[in-house]
C-alpha cells in the first residue's frame, strides 16, 4: 500500500466525465421507501434502554442522590450514578479541547439539564418512570449566564481550574489556570488598528448579539453501547466523528484504540450537534457496567439540554475614509460556551480570526473569548461561529454604507479582499471567488432593478450580505478504494453521510478516476474497525479532505489495476486508460475491470486495494498576534440577497425572496450542492426569524419544537434559489471545496439589512421576531412600547 | 408515558359511569392528541382513560335542524368539520379557521369535544364559537344541560364541565341574514405555530349602521373572552374607520394579556388592537 | 407493567395481531413488533410528521396515536406504498426532484403528499404548503418538495 501526504494538485489533462453531474443520491431508493438505516432504529438482543435523570439547578453541589425508589421499581435493571462511573474510570472527564465534562455529574452540577444518573430497563417507559423517581438534593451555588458578565466575573466560576486536552499544543499554557471563566482568549493584531482609526474620517462602533439556539436534527442524538467481553466495546452512534469517539473513549478506558469499535449509519441530520462525544462515553460505560447492550435515544426535548449554538456578543468598530475605504477594524467577540467547553475554544479561534470580514483592511485588531457559563454546553453549529460573526460585521458594514450614502453592494465590492492580498492573519488569499460571488449575486438578484418600496402598512426592502470562512486545519483524512474479484468496487471512508450527499460525491470522485459508473460503487459507512481514520465530518472539510484522499486512493488502486492489466494485455501500464468500466490499451483492445482481476488472480478472487491519505499544510497562528502564513487550506465565500415585506403594524416580516451565491470551487454534483446551499439558507432563516433558546435562571423554557419554532414549509420564501459562482480550488479534488455551511453565512444580516432598507430601522440582536421588529419601529417613532421583552 | 388502564365503553351512559367525579387521574379520551402531549410531558399521569371512540351513537354528526341550527357532534373530527359542505355554507369562518388549526394529521383525529373540553386558551375555535353565539350540550350522571360557549371556559385550562360530564354536541345558531364572521390567527414565531393572539368577530350591518356585533379574543388571554362592552359600543354605530379604531382601542384596553414565549403583555395588547381592527374591517365590508 | 391486550388489524394489506399496552403508541408498535422503521419518532408532539402512518385512509401522527386505537383498523405505512421495483409516482417524483437530503422526514412527506393528491389532484403551491405545514424538514428541502408534489401530480394525471 502506498500512501501519500500531498497537498499539491495532481493535474488531470482529460475532461471529466463524472464531475459536475447531478446523479441522484446513491441511497435514493432506501430514502423514499423508508428503509434507510439510522442508528435511531437499532435494537440489539438483551438491550436495555437508558433514561437520563438531569440536574434541576444551574450550579450546585450534589448533597444527596436518592436512587432507591428507582432501583426498587420492578423491571429496572440498574441505576447508574457518577460514583459508579468513577469505579470504572477514575477520571471520567472528556472533551475535544478541554477534559472538563464528566460522563455523569460528579460532586457538582453546572447547568440545568446536566446528566446526573441513568435508569436502565428493557422497557423504555419503565426506564423513564424510574428516572422520574430519582431525587437529588443540591446546595445551590451562584451561577453566571451572560457571556460578557461571566468573562469579567471575579467571584463566580463554573470550573475550579482549566483542564486543556493534551492534544492541542496551543492550549498548553492554559493548564491549571484558576479563577476565570475564560477558557480561551485569542487575539490577532494586523498592523496597527489604533493608528488606522486616527487616519480615518469616520468611526463607527456597534454591538451585536445572537442567542443560543439548537440544531434540532430530525433524528435526535442516539447511541448504543455493546460490550464485547470486558475489554472491548462497540459503540453504534449517530456520530459525525467516529474516529474521535474511538480515540476519546479508548483514552477514558485506558485501552488501546483497537479495543473500541465505533460505527455509524446514515444520520438524520447532524449540523454539528453530533460531533465529538455526546452520548458515546456514557453508553460505553453503562454497557460495560451492566454487561448488556444499552441504548440511549434522546428525545427532541433532551437535545436542548445537550448541545447548543453559542450565544455571542460582538463589538465592532471601524475607521472609514471619506473615499469609502475601511482602513481599520477592531472586533471583540464573546462566545457563550455554556458549562463545558466542547469545541467552543476552537470556534473562538478558528472563526475568530475572520471576524473582520472578507475585506481588505489595512489595520485589524481582534479579540475573541470562549467563556464558560452555567448554561447547556455550546459547540459546533453549521457555520462554526461564522454566522454569528457575519451577523455582526455585515450589519455593521451595511450601517456604514448606508450612513455614507454608498450603494451597499458597491461599498462591499470596493473593500473586498481579493486573491493575492493578505487576510488579517497575513495568509495570502488564493483561489477564493469573493469578487465573483458579489458579481454573481448582483446579477442573480438584479440588484439595480427598481423596487417597489410599498406604502403605509406594508413596506418592502432589499438587502445583501457576504461572509467567508476558513476551513479548519490541520486535519487528516484517509481512504481506501477496494476493487473486488468481480470488478465491483467500494470506497471505505470515515465521512458520515448526514444528508449532505457525501456518499454520492465520494463515489463520483472514485468513479472519475477509475472510469466506473458512480452508481455501481458502494460507499462503506464509517466503522472504525473497517474504515480508516478521518478527523470528522464537520466544517465543510469532507469534499476537500476526504475527496482528495479518495482520489488518491483511487489513483493508487488504478495504478495497481493498470499493472495487472498491462500484463494481461501485454502493454505498458503507463499507456493504459480507464473508462466505461474497462481498461483500454492505446490500440483499442480492452478488458473489463472484472476480467483484469480474474487475469491476475486466475479466478474471481482477491482484491486490489488502493489507499490515500491527505493532510494539507498548515502554520499555526503565532501566540499574541495571531499571524500565520498558511492558516487554512481554502476559504469559502457565501453571499445572500433578500427581499422582505414588513407589516408596519405588527412587525411581522415576510421574506419574499432569498438568493444564495457561493464559491464552492468546482461543483461535483450540482443538484446536491444547491440543496446544501438552499438548505443552509432555510436553516439560517429560522435562526434569523424565530429561533432562540429562552432561559429562566438557566432553565430552558422552550425545550420543544412546539415552542422553539424551526421553519416550516409556509415560512419558506416564494422565491428561493442558490447559485455557485465560477471558481476553482486548485488544491481540491478536481477543483472542488466544501459547501455544507456556506449557505448559512450571510442570511441573517441580508434580511436585517433588507428590513432597514424597508423601514429605516436597524436591529442589533437576533432573532428578528415580530415583537423585536415592532419595538424597533416604535422606538424609531419616539414612542417606545412599555415593558421589556 | 406511564401505564394506565384504558376503557372503551359502547354507550355514553356507560362512559359516564366509568368517569369519576372526584379523581383527576381519570379522564375521558377522544382523539387523544391534547392528552397525549400532556402525558408524554409527564404533566398528566392518568390511572384510567375512558375512550369515547367506540360509542354506539357515534356523536360524529354534522347536520342542520329545522330551525337552521348547525349541530356538530362532539366526536366529529376537526377534519370532518373542515371538509363539511354544511359547515362551509352555514359557518364559513369555522371552515376557514380549521385550515390553519394545527395540521392535517392532528385534525384527522382531534375531535371538537376534545378541542373545547381541554380548556386551552390557545385553541383556535373557542373564540369563534363565542362570536357565533354557540352553545354546548353536556351529559352527566344526572342528565344533560346546555352551556353557553361563553360560560364553558372559566379559566386557564379550566372549563365548567364536571369531571363526570361529557360534551355531546355543539350547536351554532342560525345566523341572522347578512352576518359576517371571521377569525384572525396571528402567529409570532413560525407560520404554522399556535396563535399568539386570536380574534374572532361577527357582525351585521344595515345601511351603514352596525346592527349587531360579537367579538372574542383568545390565546393572549387566560381564557377565550367575549368583549360585551365593546360589542355594545359597536351596536348602532356607523361603519367607519373611527368606529372601528375606537372599538379596537377599547378591546385592547379591556383585557390583560399574558406574557409568554410568543410575546410580552404590551406587545400582545397592541396585536389585539391591530387584529380586532382588521377583523372588524373584514366583517363590516359590504 | 400494565396488562397487554391483543389487537388485530390490517397492516399494509396483511392481517396481523399485536400485544399492546394502553400506553404504547402506534409508532413504537410498528417498530418494536413489525420491524417497520419508515415511521419514526422525532418531535414526539405531532408537529414534524416523521411518524406518519395512514389509518383507515387518513394520515395520523404515530407518536400521538395510541396503538390500541389501531384495533380493527387498516394501517398503511411507507413500506406498504410500493415495492422496490415499482415505486409509487410520488416516490419517483421525490427522487427526480431531489426532494430529500438526510431522508429522516421523507417517508412522512411522501405519505402526506399521497393523501394530498388523493384529495386534491392538482394542488396550487399555496395548497401544498398548507397541507404539508405539519411536516418539518430540518435539511430545508421544502422548495424541492413543492416541486416533487407538482411532478407527482403531473404523472398521476397522465396515468
Ligand atoms: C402538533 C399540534 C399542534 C396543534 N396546534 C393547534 C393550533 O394551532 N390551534 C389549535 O386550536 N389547536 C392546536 N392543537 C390542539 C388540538 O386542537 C387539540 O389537541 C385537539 O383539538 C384536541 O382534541 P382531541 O379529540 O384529540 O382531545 P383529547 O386529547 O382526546 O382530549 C382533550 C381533553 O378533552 C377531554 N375530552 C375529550 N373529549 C371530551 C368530551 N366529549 N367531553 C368532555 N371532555 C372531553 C379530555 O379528557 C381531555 O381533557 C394542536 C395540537 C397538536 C398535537
Ligand atoms: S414524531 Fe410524530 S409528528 Fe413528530
Ligand atoms: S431531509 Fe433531512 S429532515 Fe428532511
Amino acid at each position: 500500500m502506498s500512501t501519500r501526504v500531498d497537498p499539491q494538485p495532481i493535474t488531470e489533462d482529460r475532461p471529466t466525465v463524472q464531475i459536475g453531474r447531478s446523479i441522484p443520491r446513491l441511497e435514493s431508493l432506501e430514502k423514499v421507501t423508508g428503509e434507510t438505516e439510522y442508528i435511531h432504529h437499532l435494537r440489539l438482543p438483551h438491550m436495555l434502554y437508558g433514561k437520563i435523570f438531569r440536574s434541576s439547578v444551574a450550579h450546585g453541589r450534589i448533597l444527596k442522590l436518592d436512587t432507591r425508589a428507582a432501583r426498587e421499581l420492578p423491571g429496572v435493571a440498574a441505576v447508574i450514578t457518577g460514583a459508579d462511573v468513577c469505579a470504572l474510570i477514575p477520571e471520567p472527564y472528556y472533551g475535544p479541547a478541554f477534559h472538563d465534562q464528566p460522563v455523569l455529574a460528579i460532586d457538582k452540577v453546572r447547568y440545568v439539564g446536566e446528566p446526573v444518573a441513568v435508569a436502565l430497563s428493557e422497557d423504555p417507559h419503565l426506564a423513564e418512570h424510574a428516572a422520574n423517581l430519582i431525587e437529588a438534593e443540591y446546595e445551590e451555588l451562584p451561577a453566571v449566564f451572560d457571556e460578557v458578565e461571566a468573562a469579567a466575573a471575579t467571584d463566580t466560576f463554573v470550573h475550579d481550574a482549566l483542564k486543556p486536552a493534551g492534544t492541542f499544543p496551543d492550549l498548553k499554557h492554559l493548564q491549571g489556570r484558576t479563577k476565570t471563566n475564560v477558557a480561551l482568549d485569542f487575539s490577532l493584531r494586523h498592523n496597527d488598528a489604533e493608528r488606522g482609526f486616527e487616519q480615518a474620517d469616520y468611526i463607527f462602533e456597534h454591538v451585536f448579539r445572537t442567542p443560543a439556539a439548537i440544531h434540532a436534527a430530525m433524528e435526535p442524538i442516539v447511541a448504543v453501547g455493546e460490550p464485547r467481553g470486558s475489554s472491548a466495546v462497540t459503540i453504534h452512534t449517530s456520530s459525525q466523528s467516529p474516529s474521535f469517539v474511538r480515540t476519546e473513549v479508548a483514552r477514558l478506558l485506558g485501552w488501546p484504540e483497537n479495543h473500541v469499535r465505533v460505527r455509524t449509519a446514515f444520520l438524520g441530520g447532524g449540523f454539528g450537534a453530533k460531533l465529538y462525544i455526546k452520548l458515546e462515553a456514557l453508553v460505553a460505560v453503562l454497557a460495560l457496567l451492566v454487561k448488556r447492550p444499552v441504548k440511549i435515544a434522546l428525545t427532541m426535548e433532551e437535545q436542548f439540554y445537550t448541545i447548543t449554538k453559542h450565544a455571542t456578543t460582538v463589538r465592532m468598530k471601524s475607521g472609514v475614509t471619506k473615499a469609502g475605504k475601511v482602513v481599520a477594524r477592531r472586533c471583540e467577540a464573546w462566545w457563550n460556551g455554556g458549562a463545558y467547553a466542547d469545541i467552543g475554544p476552537r470556534v473562538t479561534q478558528k472563526s475568530g480570526f475572520t471576524a473582520a470580514g472578507p475585506y481588505d483592511i489595512e489595520n485589524v485588531s481582534l479579540d475573541s473569548y470562549a467563556v464558560y457559563t452555567n448554561l447547556p454546553p455550546a459547540g459546533a453549529f453549521r457555520g462554526f461561529g461564522i454566522p454569528q460573526l457575519v451577523w455582526a460585521y455585515e450589519s455593521h458594514t451595511d450601517i456604514i454604507a448606508r450612513e455614507l450614502e454608498l450603494d451597499p453592494l458597491e461599498f462591499r465590492r470596493a473593500n473586498i479582499l481579493r486573491n493575492g492580498r493578505p487576510q488579517a492573519t497575513g495568509t495570502i488569499m488564493r483561489d477564493t471567488a469573493t469578487v465573483e460571488v458579489l458579481d454573481t449575486l448582483e446579477r442573480a438578484m438584479d440588484w439595480k432593478a427598481p423596487r417597489d418600496p410599498g406604502d403605509g402598512n406594508v413596506r418592502r426592502g432589499r438587502g445583501v450580505a457576504i461572509g467567508f470562512k476558513a476551513c479548519i486545519a490541520p486535519t487528516t483524512s484517509v481512504a481506501i478504494v477496494n476493487i473486488y474479484g468481480d470488478g465491483s468496487c467500494a470506497v471505505y471512508c470515515g465521512t458520515v453521510d448526514m444528508g449532505q450527499g457525501s456518499d454520492t460525491a465520494m463515489a463520483q470522485i472514485a468513479a472519475e478516476v477509475l472510469g466506473l459508473d458512480p452508481r455501481a460503487i458502494s460507499v462503506i459507512h464509517p466503522d472504525t474497525d473497517v474504515t480508516p481514520y478521518d478527523m470528522a465530518t464537520l466544517g465543510s472539510r469532507s469534499t476537500f479532505h476526504m475527496g482528495n484522499a479518495v482520489r488518491l486512493a483511487a489513483l493508487d488502486a488504478r495504478e495497481k489495476l493498470f499493472i495487472m492489466a498491462g500484463k494481461a494485455l501485454g502493454c505498458d501500464p503507463g499507456l493504459l486508460s480507464a473508462a466505461g468500466g474497462c481498461v483500454r490499451a492505446p490500440d483499442g483492445r480492452q478488458l473489463s475491470v472484472g476480467e483484469v482481476i480474474k487475469s491476475g488472480f486466475l479466478m474471481q478472487a482477491g482484491n486490489l486495494i488502493g489507499s490515500g491519505s491527505f493532510r494539507p499544510t498548515y502554520t499555526s497562528p503565532s501566540h499574541g498576534d495571531g499571524q500565520s502564513s498558511d492558516i487554512t487550506p481554502f476559504w469559502m465565500v457565501g453571499a445572500v440577497g433578500a427581499d422582505v415585506e414588513v407589516d408596519m403594524e405588527t412587525g411581522h416580516v415576510r421574506v419574499t425572496r432569498l438568493v444564495s451565491v457561493a464559491d464552492v470551487g468546482t461543483v461535483i454534483n450540482p443538484a446536491i450542492v444547491t440543496r446544501q446551499l438552499n438548505g443552509g439558507a432555510v436553516m439560517q432563516l429560522g435562526l434569523t426569524m424565530s429561533e432562540a433558546l429562552r432561559f429562566d435562571h438557566g432553565q430552558v423554557t422552550n425545550a420543544s419544537l412546539a415552542d422553539y419554532k424551526i421553519p416550516g414549509i409556509l415560512d419558506v420564501p416564494a422565491e428561493i434559489f442558490a447559485e455557485a459562482a465560477p471558481g476553482c480550488q486548485h488544491s481540491g479534488p478536481f477543483g472542488a471545496k466544501g459547501a455544507g455551511e456556506t449557505g448559512t453565512f450571510a442570511v441573517s444580516p441580508a434580511i436585517a439589512n433588507a428590513i432597514h432598507d424597508a423601514t429605516g430601522v436597524r436591529i442589533y440582536d437576533l432573532p428578528l421576531t415580530p415583537e423585536v421588529v415592532y419595538r424597533a419601529l416604535r422606538a424609531a417613532q419616539h414612542n417606545p412600547l412599555e415593558n421589556e421583552l | 408515558m406511564t401505564p394506565f388502564e384504558l376503557q372503551e365503553p359502547d354507550t355514553l351512559a356507560e362512559a359516564i359511569t366509568l368517569l369519576d367525579p372526584d379523581d383527576p387521574a381519570v379522564r375521558p379520551l377522544a382523539g387523544a392528541t391534547a392528552l397525549m402531549l400532556m402525558m408524554k410531558a409527564g404533566l398528566f399521569q392518568p390511572t384510567r382513560l375512558v375512550s369515547l371512540r367506540r360509542l354506539d351513537d357515534g356523536l360524529r354528526h354534522i347536520f342542520i335542524d329545522e330551525r337552521g341550527e348547525l349541530h356538530l357532534g362532539a366526536l366529529a373530527t376537526l377534519s370532518d368539520i373542515e371538509r363539511s359542505a354544511l359547515v362551509a355554507e352555514h359557518a364559513p369562518a369555522v371552515t376557514q379557521a380549521c385550515h390553519t388549526l394545527s395540521n392535517v394529521r392532528v385534525r384527522n383525529v382531534a375531535t371538537l369535544g376534545g378541542h373545547l373540553a381541554h380548556g386551552d386558551p390557545h385553541m383556535d375555535l373557542p373564540p369563534l364559537l363565542l362570536a357565533l353565539g354557540a352553545r354546548a350540550r353536556a351529559v352527566g350522571p344526572h342528565g344533560e344541560r346546555w352551556i353557553d360557549a361563553a360560560d364553558l371556559f372559566v379559566g386557564y385550562y379550566q372549563t365548567s364541565l364536571e369531571r363526570d360530564e361529557l360534551l355531546s354536541e355543539i350547536v351554532i345558531p342560525s345566523p341572522e341574514p347578512d352576518t359576517h364572521a371571521t377569525y384572525v390567527k396571528f402567529t409570532a414565531l413560525s407560520a404554522d405555530d399556535w396563535p399568539a393572539v386570536g380574534v374572532a368577530a361577527a357582525a351585521r350591518h344595515r345601511d351603514g349602521v352596525i346592527v349587531d356585533a360579537k367579538l372574542a379574543v383568545s390565546a393572549a388571554t387566560e381564557r377565550p373572552t367575549r368583549l360585551p362592552a365593546v360589542e355594545a359600543a359597536l351596536r348602532g354605530a356607523t361603519v367607519c374607520a373611527d368606529t372601528i379604531e375606537s372599538a379596537a382601542e377599547a378591546a385592547a384596553r379591556s383585557v390583560e394579556p399574558l406574557a409568554d414565549l410568543r410575546g410580552s403583555s404590551a406587545y400582545k395588547r397592541e396585536m389585539i388592537r391591530v387584529h380586532v381592527r382588521r377583523a372588524l374591517v373584514t366583517v363590516t365590508r359590504s | 407493567m400494565s396488562a397487554l391486550r391483543q389487537i388485530a388489524f390490517t397492516l399494509n394489506g396483511r392481517a396481523v395481531t399485536a400485544d399492546v399496552a394502553p400506553h404504547h403508541t402506534l409508532v413504537e408498535v410498528l417498530q418494536e413488533q413489525f420491524a417497520l422503521y419508515g415511521a419514526r419518532e422525532s418531535c414526539a408532539q405531532g408537529l414534524c410528521g416523521c411518524c406518519t402512518a395512514i389509518v383507515d385512509g387518513r394520515a395520523v401522527s404515530g407518536c400521538l396515536y395510541l396503538a390500541a386505537f389501531a384495533d380493527g383498523a387498516d394501517v398503511v405505512t411507507i413500506e406498504g406504498l410500493a415495492d422496490r421495483n415499482h415505486l409509487d409516482p410520488v416516490q419517483e417524483a421525490f427522487i427526480s426532484c431531489n426532494a430529500f437530503q438526510c431522508g429522516f422526514c421523507t417517508s412522512g412527506f411522501i405519505l402526506m403528499t399521497r393523501q394530498l393528491l388523493e384529495q386534491n389532484p392538482d394542488p396550487t403551491d399555496d395548497e401544498i404548503r398548507h397541507y404539508l405545514s405539519g411536516n418539518l424538514c430540518r435539511c430545508g428541502t421544502y422548495p424541492d418538495i413543492i416541486n416533487a408534489v407538482h411532478a407527482a401530480a403531473a404523472t398521476l394525471h397522465k396515468e
